[in-house]
Parts: structure tokens; C-alpha cells; sequence
């Protein structure tokens, strides 16, 4: 209800957290969608969106006269139409469904790296004029020039066209797939007491308009199922869960696809039954190929985000340029990768995403940029800035970030080790960038003896530092793969979708939250 | 404008039942928010919105769906009420599922419960900003490196209304005021320290002296950190840091959890599980308190509930849906404010009688297992010393079973942090296992 009482919390600690989202936060939707179109003029460019924000080219122009009235670097407007729906069962049955419609626009104005911000749900001329005087406060120059025109420019790519947009499929459609999911669950093992599956589709189309009048609109959608399982066996219970997410359409849902997450969920918990704590303290940890890109996203990639940079508060504030990590390491933050939950056409200020390297065989190259960020260090934007939604400014953020594949083989790394863990499956991570220290949560794992995997282990925290870490990466395994889960990063109190992925890799030392024998 | 979201509420309930609903619990909202930030002494942002919407919940031939907008416009606001009944019809019928009983609806606290201070609605832009401005004054330090500040308010408003009677308002102001300070340590590091207080009224915000010096101080004491050693040995937890214990502990306490068999508490309840040191009640009636409502999501009317006496949990959260399920009778579905009763010391006197352990100033990442209990979480602190603070530690873990924990819960202290909806002071265990060097 007050989305200011829930930042403070992220304000408060300087966390960044990114997780397996339990239930996404969506904002946004309605089973159709539901804009009144004002009559657009056939010549404006505006016309062919007119109709999905309810706005017209004079109304856009007056805001940003307004926007830029006291002047500024950089202004735009960001129109946004979010629709979502998700649809939960349990107990064999479905039993509540969530819509929501979320359209609305935020005006921002930047001087320097100053940021004056203002959003407003009502769609009017008035409405947008007055919140963009709120946002132009910040100011206090000149007026800047007015575009001559606005101008339409058409995506560059496009990376998750669909089929079918998500308003266009009814509930109908969408029962028999959580139905089945839900079966062949119930059906995977006969200790299994408890299904649960949710579901959430939904697509945000997006206007963003520059104060050079350049246009761009991108629609983007978005789908999830998630699976959670609940088993027991000799009085014991265990839960654990999977969930498959990309920006695709229903088809995604094959059986095939289904039965992959499902089986997931069901293996995840089985053998929670079987799994202990591994023991506590320093060793050798081997990061499974996929999720474990967890490891990147927290010792490295948000440390790499440029506004913590040029605020100097990033423990990588001096390292651009050093040498971090063996020669053999790659890591690349991407928003060109298709359909990933991670990918974007444009950016949430309009700028083509690309695909960053930040650290290429082994030094550090590139920070990530949003416009603020590439002004003051004077280089291109790299397609980095995003947003919650049309209530947020944009920052810096990672898309999907992973490692190129590397020398070595899965066998041959964890035949080396001697004594320690592989970790498989992940729950949540967090990072304080300026002393470097992060963690990331193992749900499911296995203890190596003697260069084997000897017994499953669960629930243990890792902690290190990130430059420590990645000195420590000594092997890189040649299967590199992203994680088909979806992930959700926060920041600063903003949520975004991003994706990981990373090949079979060996830290040589890594703090365990195992458990040694009391006594 | 109460009056106007109430009618807003009113309009739903109607609009929907003339779609085909058969019961409705509409609300209204509507909150402006104000956000000031400075960093290193020049404003970095300022940004000030309204937002509003409408949610509903449907109950539709025993089926249910919630359904939220923000388009407000009469056209698409109609359409998409006819769009959620229609939506609703279309799912699967759900015997459990009912629109809470009138009768919860009654008794709602007559008492001012003083969650609107005028003085935060009359704050003017100029104000917040020399607050900051003061903040930033007091984060002088010859290894600082940038602190970013900020000053925030808010004031929301909601209006409630169901098609079976309920009606209800309230409105609330926030005030947030805090300072994020990086210094420069040795190496590449740079450590962080926040400290951020947020009340109801102005006048219960410390002033912005004490707030900048105690955000430096935060920020001062990680300098030189490094990871301690392995073992287990006593755990201090600041009341700043509590709440996720507790959060963790008490988070499968509730109906929909038992209901799924997800909740280590399921066959324990009644029965001492943990430390009879703890005890905790559900407050929601607390004047000026953060999580402090009249009624809840629902509209149950709100009133106190002990959740763990003696070390037994001896209430859930039950709404009306997963009571139906359990079989119990509801009593809410959420957390208002949890106080965990405070003993007779506080930290320092505490720490004074532990020989050696960790104190933890603050948690990084980690999780726990509803089901198992099973836990384990980073952590930043101190070194316990003979009955001193000592020097500060990050790269650690503690990791165990958070009934095995709580049965070693070893004291409560007497200082809870106020700032925020569950109140925790001190806590002292024994024979945690931390992992570090």
C-alpha cells in the first residue's frame, strides 16, 4: 500500500539481495487490457501506441517543456502498462487467482548527477505538467531547447517476440497446464504430501520518450511456474521447490518443459531426506554449471554497476584495468541473450542493450552504465539502465550475467578435491559492495571426499569477499549453461528480473556455514 | 478524501456484484511520498508522488480471485471488474473458501491509536532538505569516502468497505530519516555503515545530530575487519538485528504453512519448543506503533495475541481460509507488532558477563527451511573478549536448527530497538556454531 515503507528496509542495511522469487511482485494487470484510446492523429508517431497509454503528442510535448523548463543534462518521460496475472494451486485445487493493471508514467529530470523525479497514474495533461514541475525543482538553469519533433525509432531487435501476447490467452488455457503440473507431481513419488504450483504470466509495455524526442516502445513479456513440493518419509517432512521463467508465451509450457521442473522440484526434495550438514569452516568449493552464476552476480556484478563506482563506494572503485582473476576467466553481463529473463531490447532509458564484458581473460574491462554514469566517466552506455517500474528512476543493473566456458571438465575438477563441497541448487545471495563481502545460500549440494561425491548435504551459507574470490576461481569447466530458474534482483528498493549462468567452476577456499560436532 | 476513497470501495462492491460477484471486500488507497537525498553535501535527489488504486477481492460461486489496479479512469476501472468476476468464474470452486465471518468485524479498539501526525503532512521541501544537509554534516571523517543521506515521509490513506458489512479507514504518516557512511580501510575495502530511524510522529525521530554520529559510528567500527574462528561459542545479537531471528522463527507460525505441512512448529503447539526466557505477543494496539492497525487485511478486528508463553507457541496466525483448512478458529492472517518481552539488562551489561563469543551487529544473506528448522546466515560483528567488545568480524556463518537455537536462548535483554514493527532487544545464546577461519 505504501511502497515508501517498504524501501526503507534496503535504504536501511545497503543490501542487495538477489533471490528466488517465492511470489513475484507484480504490479500490474488485468485479463484484457482495458486503455481508453483518445482519437490519435494518422501522422503522429505516437499513433500506433496511443491507444495502449491513453496519451497524445501534445500532451507529451507539454510535459516535456515542463520537464525541462529549468533545464537538463539528460529528461525523459517513461510510459508504462504493466499487466500481470498469476494463479496458485494446492490441495488439487486452484485456488485463488491475482490480476492487476499498473499504468502510469515517471518524469524524471537529471542535471549533473542530480536527479529530480516525479510519477503520476493520471494520464492527463494536467496531471503529467504538474508532476513534471516537481521533477524539474531539481534545476535551476535555463530552459532547454524543445525537440523539433518526436520521433518514433523502431526497436533494433527484437528478442522476445511471442506468439501470442500474454492478455490475449484466457484462464482456459492456462488450468490444464498448472492441472498437469500438479499431476505428474503428485504422481512422482508416492511420499509426496503436498503440491503446490504457481503460475504468473503478464507483459509491461513500455514508452520511453527523450527530451530529444526520440521515442522507443518495447513490449515485453514475461511467464513463470513455479513448483513446490512437500514429502514425507518415517515421520520426517521436507519441501523444496523449482521453477522454470523466461519471456516466452504458452508455448513454453511442452510437456517436455513441464515434466523438467517437476522432476526438478521432486529430486530437490528427495533427497533432502538423505542430506546432512557438511562440516564448518574454510575449504574447497566447486560451483555447480548454471545456477551457481549466483557466485557472479554477488562477488563480482554488482560491485561492477557504475553508480557505485563513480560514488566510489565499490570495493572494484580503483581495479578497472587490474588483472582480477586467471587468464582463463571471462564474465559478461548481457541483455542480448533471447527470451532470457534477463533480455532486453532497449534499456529502461531507451538505449540499445548490448552484451558487457567486465572481466575478459582474467582482468577487469568494463564497469555497467546508465546514462548518469557514462557522462561522468565519458565512455558509451552499455544498456545497463533499469527500473522497477514507471514509480523508480533508473540505476545500473545487471541483465544476465555469466562465464564463458573455460580448460578444464567437471570430472577433472572435482577429482582434485580432496575435501570439500559442490553446490548445486541455490535459494538467495547478498552483497555489501564496498567491503566486498557477500554470501549465497546452498539448498542442495554434495560433500567430495577424496576427489568423489560422497553424501548430499543441504542448507549452508557461504560467505567470502569478491576480489578475494575471484583470485581464488583456479578452474573453469568447458560446459558453461544459465540457469533455466528465475532469479529477481533488488537494489535500492527496486526489483528487476535477471538471469545467471556459469560453467563448472572451483574456488580453491570459501568460508561454509556447515556444523562441527557439539563439544 | 476518506470519504471519497470509501465511495471509491462502494462503487467496486457495487460494480461487481452487478457482474456476477457474490461477495466483495473492496479498498480504496491512496499515499504520497516525499524522498530527499544528499550525498557528500549536494542533493542527489529529490522526488515527491502520489499513488493510488483500487484492490478487490472476489468471491464468485466459491471461487476467489484479488484483483488491483491503477488505472482509475470510470471506463477501464468498469471493464476491469467485469474482466475480474469474469476471471474468477472461470477458476475451480474452493469449499474452503468464504468471506469472513461479520461477527470478526466487531469490536475494533475505539482508541487513538495516533498513527497521523499532523506535522509530518505540514513538512515543507525546504525542511527536509536542511535535515539533510545537517546529517551530512555530522559524517566528517579522515577516511570517508562518500555518505549518501536522506529524508522520507509518507502518508498513506485506505478505505475499506465488503459486501457484508465491513467498513473501515485509516491513515498514517512516516517519517524516515538516516545516513549511509563508506570509509576507506586498508586495501580495496570500504566499509559501509547505515543507520536509518523511522517513526509515526516527527517527535519520535532522534534528531539529525545523533543520527549522522551513530551512522559514522556504524561505519567506524567495521574498520579492520576479519573473519574470527570457527567454533561454537556464545552469540550476542543487537536488538538492531533481532528481528529477523525472530522473523525466521515465527515466520511458519500461520495457518497456510501448517496447512501445507511447511511449518516446523506443526507438531508442537501448546508444548515448550523453546528457551520459556522467550516470550512474544501480537500488539497491535501499541499508540504510535509501526505495525500498530485497527483491523487487519481482512478486517478481523484487532486485538493483542500472545504467540509463544513460556517457550510454547501457544497461537498461530489463522485467517479465515487456512482456519477453515486446519479446523481453527481465525485469528489473523498477519503480524502487527511482535514484541518480545524485554528482561532486566541491557546489552552491555549482557556482553559484561560473557568471557568470550560474537556479538552481531548485522546479517548478510543466508535463509532457513520452514519445514526443517534447518538454518544458516552471514553475519558482520564483533569479537566478545572477556566481557568486552572487541574487534569487529565479517566472513562468518552461524548455522544450526532455529529450535535448537532458541531453546539455548540464554537472556533477553532490556533495549529494544523502537524503530520499526518488531520490537527485539538483546538476545544472548549459548553453543551457536559460527564458521569462519
Amino acid at each position: 500500500m505504501d511502497p515508501r515503507l517498504g524501501r526503507r528496509s534496503f535504504l536501511e542495511t545497503g543490501a542487495i539481495v538477489l533471490a528466488m522469487p517465492g511470489a513475484l511482485a507484480a504490479c500490474g494487470a488485468s485479463p484484457r487490457s482495458v486503455a481508453a484510446p483518445p482519437p490519435a492523429s494518422p501522422a503522429s508517431p505516437l499513433a500506433p501506441f496511443a491507444d495502449v497509454f491513453g496519451v497524445d503528442e501534445a500532451m507529451i510535448r507539454a510535459a516535456l517543456a515542463e520537464l525541462t523548463s529549468r533545464g537538463a543534462d539528460q529528461a525523459e518521460l517513461y510510459f508504462q502498462s504493466a499487466r500481470s496475472t498469476s494463479i496458485d494451486l494446492e490441495d488439487g485445487i486452484i485456488s485463488r487467482a491475482h490480476a492487476s493493471v499498473d499504468l502510469g508514467v515517471g518524469l524524471r529530470c537529471v542535471v549533473g548527477e542530480q536527479t529530480g523525479y516525479a510519477y503520476t497514474e493520471e494520464l492527463t495533461r494536467e496531471s503529467m505538467v504538474a508532476a513534471a514541475r516537481t521533477a524539474a525543482a531539481i534545476a535551476s538553469g535555463g530552459r532547454a531547447a524543445p525537440p523539433e519533433r518526436i520521433q518514433h525509432v523502431a526497436l533494433p531487435h527484437q528478442r522476445y517476440a511471442i506468439e501470442i501476447p500474454w492478455r490475449d490467452v484466457g484462464v482456459n488455457d492456462k488450468l490444464p497446464l498448472i492441472q498437469r503440473a500438479a499431476a505428474l507431481a503428485r504422481a512422482a513419488d508416492p511420499a509426496i504430501a503436498k503440491v503446490e504450483i504457481s503460475w504468473l504470466d503478464g507483459e509491461s509495455r513500455v514508452l520511453v520518450c527523450d527530451m530529444h524526442g526520440r521515442m522507443v516502445y518495447d513490449e515485453r513479456p514475461m511467464t513463470r511456474l513455479y513448483v513446490t513440493v512437500t514429502a514425507e518419509r518415517a515421520g520426517q517432512r521436507q519441501t523444496n521447490r523449482a521453477n522454470i521463467a523466461a519471456r516466452r508465451g504458452v508455448d513454453f509450457y511442452s510437456e517436455e518443459n513441464l515434466r523438467t521442473v517437476v522432476q526438478q522440484a521432486v529430486d530437490r526434495t528427495m533427497i533432502l531426506f538423505d542430506a546432512r550438514r557438511p562440516p564448518a569452516g574454510e575449504m574447497p568449493v566447486v560451483l555447480a554449471a548454471g545456477a551457481s552464476g549466483i557466485l557472479l552476480h554477488e562477488a563480482i556484478g554488482h560491485g561492477m554497476e557504475a553508480d557505485f563506482n563513480r560514488k566510489r563506494i565499490s570495493i572494484y572503485a580503483d581495479m578497472l584495468g587490474r588483472e582480477v582473476a586467471e587468464p582463463f576467466v571471462t564474465i559478461v553481463d548481457d541483455g542480448t541473450i533471447e527470451h532470457e529473463r534477463g533480455a532486453l531490447n532497449v534499456d529502461d532509458e531507451g538505449r540499445e542493450a548490448e552484451r558487457t564484458v567486465l572481466v575478459e581473460r582474467g582482468r577487469l574491462v568494463s564497469y555497467m552504465h546508465d546514462g548518469i554514469s557514462s557522462r561522468h566517466y565519458g565512455v558509451a552506455a552499455t544498456g545497463s539502465g533499469r527500473r522497477e517500474s514507471f514509480r523508480y528512476p533508473p540505476m545500473p543493473r545487471m541483465r544476465c550475467t555469466y562465464m564463458e566456458p573455460g580448460p578444464h571438465t567437471r570430472d577433472e575438477i572435482v577429482a582434485s578435491v580432496e575435501r570439500g563441497i559442490l553446490a548445486e541448487t541455490f535459494t538467495n545471495g547478498q552483497v555489501q559492495i564496498g567491503a566486498g563481502d557477500y554470501t549465497f545460500y546452498i539448498k542442495n549440494g554434495w560433500l567430495i571426499e577424496d576427489g568423489r561425491l560422497s553424501a548430499p548435504i543441504k542448507d549452508v551459507n557461504i560467505i567470502g569477499t569478491g576480489p578475494e574470490t575471484l583470485r581464488r576461481i583456479s578452474m573453469v569447466a568447458d560446459d558453461a549453461q544459465l540457469d533455466t530458474g528465475g532469479w529477481s534482483c533488488g537494489k535500492r528498493g527496486q526489483t528487476v528480473p535477471v538471469s545467471i549462468g556459469i560453467p563448472t567452476v572451483l574456488v580453491r577456499q570459501l568460508t561454509v556455514g556447515g556444523e562441527n560436532r557439539a563439544g | 478524501m476518506l470519504a471519497e476513497l470509501t465511495e471509491r470501495a462502494d462503487d467496486a462492491i457495487r460494480v461487481a456484484r452487478a457482474a456476477g460477484a457474490d461477495e466483495v471486500f473492496a479498498s480504496a488507497d491512496r499515499t504520497r511520498g516525499v524522498e530527499v537525498q544528499v550525498r557528500d553535501g549536494a542533493i542527489e535527489k529529490l522526488e515527491e508522488s502520489t499513488s493510488r488504486g483500487l484492490s478487490v477481492r472476489l468471491y464468485v460461486r466459491g471461487r476467489y480471485g484479488t484483483y488491483r489496479t491503477s488505472d482509475l479512469r470510470p471506463e477501464p476501472l468498469r471493464a476491469f471488474i467485469a474482466d475480474a468476476v469474469a476471471m474468477t468464474r472461470a477458476l475451480e470452486r474452493d469449499p474452503f473458501r468464504i468471506i469472513p465471518d461479520p461477527a470478526l468485524y466487531e469490536g475494533r479498539s475505539t482508541e487513538d491509536l495516533g498513527l497521523l501526525d499532523p506535522a509530518i503532512l505540514a513538512l515543507d521541501m525546504d525542511t527536509r532538505i536542511r535535515w539533510c544537509m545537517e546529517l551530512s554534516a555530522e559524517c566528517r571523517h579522515e577516511r570517508l569516502v562518500s555518505a549518501t543521506v536522506g529524508a522520507n515521509d509518507g502518508h498513506s490513506l485506505v478505505a475499506s468497505a465488503s459486501s457484508n458489512g465491513f467498513r473501515g479507514t485509516h491513515e498514517r504518516t512516516v517519517h524516515w530519516r538516516g545516513v549511509g557512511v563508506t570509509l576507506r580501510d586498508e586495501g580495496d575495502a570500504r566499509p559501509e555503515g547505515h543507520y536509518w530511524v523511522g517513526a509515526r510522529h516527527l517527535a519520535d525521530v532522534p534528531d539529525t545530530a545523533r543520527v549522522g554520529a551513530a551512522g559514522l559510528e556504524d561505519a567506524v567500527r567495521r574498520l579492520g575487519a576479519t573473519s574470527g574462528p570457527t567454533r561454537r561459542t556464545t552469540m550476542v545479537v543487537e536488538p538492531r538485528a533481532g528481528a529477523r531471528l525472530i522473523g525466521l522463527l515465527l515466520g511458519p507460525a500461520n495457518a497456510s504453512a501448517f496447512s501445507q505441512q511447511r511449518s516446523f512448529w506443526r507438531e508442537r503447539v501448546g508444548a515448550r519448543a523453546v528457551s520459556s526466557r522467550l516470550e512474544v505477543t501480537d500488539e497491535p494496539l501499541i499508540v504510535r506503533g509501526h505495525g500498530s492497525r485497527y483491523y487487519d487485511a481482512e478486517g478481523i478486528a484487532a486485538r493483542p495475541l500472545p504467540i509463544v508463553t513460556g517457550g510454547a507457541l501457544v497461537n498461530l496466525y489463522v485467517d479465515t481460509y487456512y482456519g477453515r483448512k486446519i479446523e481453527r478458529p481465525p485469528t489473523t492472517g498477519s503480524t502487527s507488532n511482535l514484541v518480545v518481552r524485554p528482561g532486566a539488562r541491557d546489552l552491555r551489561a549482557i556482553v559484561a558477563d560473557v568471557r568470550e563469543g560474537y556479538l552481531v551487529t548485522s546479517w548478510l544473506g543466508g535463509n532457513s527451511d520452514a519445514t526443517t528448522g534447518d538454518f544458516s546466515l552471514g553475519l558482520r560483528g564483533h569479537r566478545i573478549e572477556r566481557g568486552q567488545i572487541g574487534g569487529p568480524v565479517q566472513e562468518m556463518n552461524v548455522t544450526g536448527n532455529l529450535l535448537t537455537l532458541f531453546s539455548a536462548l540464554a537472556e533477553v535483554g532490556s533495549d529494544p530497538w523502537p524503530y520499526g514493527s518488531t520490537l527485539v532487544p538483546t538476545l544472548a545464546f549459548e553453543g551457536v556454531q559460527f564458521s569462519g577461519a
